[in-house]
């Protein structure tokens, strides 16, 4: 059963419940009682499973007004009792592009892997900064914000 | 010549990422003075090369908002949709983008009272041009 369902997943939920009979009370948008059962006996996350249910990391930002972004009250169980999905957990991995099945990655997903790519190129780089010493000829001032000039930055050494 | 069309393309890029590189460093030199912080010139470069990347990122998204909504123009529409995602930053966007319409109007406001104040000696064509200058102008 849990293998027909984790292949077939074209359809909304269970694949295995088709045939005519078992559609008709498909219909509605929730969950049938067979379904129901499956869910509840297969993948439903009960305290005696032992594992904590997983929630999405909430958007925050620390240079604005804060406002409540929970767009799904459910993500908010209490504390302790959830695992938070963590992004970037396995960062050492994602300097390169992981596999993929239908969906190819997207261009921000590259310019995402290329970036975690130059951070580990610079991870063992101690003080001067190659990046730097390779822009730092190509600077024009006139290309940048004059009222930033008084605040000599680590870069703004002009030549 | 391709190579050499290239190579400028290089050049400018190089220039462009020097740019922007110069002007994270000011902000992350805000952040360090306002939180006690010091970033390493390693972070300081990465956050520039993200920076430059995002905007490869957001300039795609906005032409293609702006050829969705059937305009060849992109306008502050479009970058609020960029926000779309966030509350908080999609409020912060509308804000700013409220307060930089009310200044533009204000400004317009008041050179429509100078250019009609000078209006008797100005012949029709003088006129549509000085408010053609003005549009323009403002647009900047």
């Amino acid at each position: 059963e849990r293998s027909c369902s984790s292949l077939q997943h074209k359809s909304a939920l269970p694949a295995c419940v088709t045939g005519q009979k078992k559609m008709n009370s498909h219909e509605s948008w929730s969950l049938s009682p067979e379904e129901f059962e499956i869910w509840d006996r297969l993948y439903r996350i009960k305290e005696s499973d032992g594992i904590k249910e997983p929630v999405l990391p909430r958007v925050q930002f620390e240079t604005l007004e804060k406002l409540e972004e929970t767009p799904f009250p459910l993500q908010k169980p209490e504390e302790g009792a959830a695992r938070e999905l963590s992004l970037s957990e396995w960062s050492v991995w994602q300097n390169q592009p992981l596999p993929t099945s239908l969906v190819d990655h997207s261009d921000r997903c590259h310019l995402f892997i290329g970036a975690m790519e130059m951070m580990e190129l610079m991870r063992h780089q101690q003080g001067d900064c190659s990046y730097e010493q390779e822009l730092q000829p190509h600077l024009r001032m006139e290309d940048v914000n004059i009222a930033g000039d008084k605040r000599t930055p680590s870069m703004a050494n002009p030549p | 010549m391709a190579a050499a069309g290239g190579e400028q393309q290089q050049m400018l890029t190089q220039r462009l990422k020097a740019a922007v590189h110069y002007t994270v460093g000011c902000l992350c030199q805000e952040v360090e003075e306002d939180k006690d912080v010091q970033f390493s010139k390693q972070s300081i470069a990465a956050i520039s090369e993200i920076t430059f990347r995002q905007c490869e990122i957001f300039a795609r998204d906005l032409e293609m908002f702006a050829r969705h909504a059937k305009r060849t123009t992109v306008t502050t529409e479009d970058v609020k949709l960029l926000a779309r995602r966030s509350n908080s930053l999609l409020k912060y966007i509308t804000q700013k983008s409220e307060e930089l319409a009310s200044s533009n109007m204000e400004q317009k406001e008041k050179k429509k009272k100078k250019s009609s104040a000078a209006k008797g000696e100005r012949t029709p064509g003088e006129q549509e041009a000085a408010v053609t200058e003005n549009e323009d102008s403002n647009m900047a």
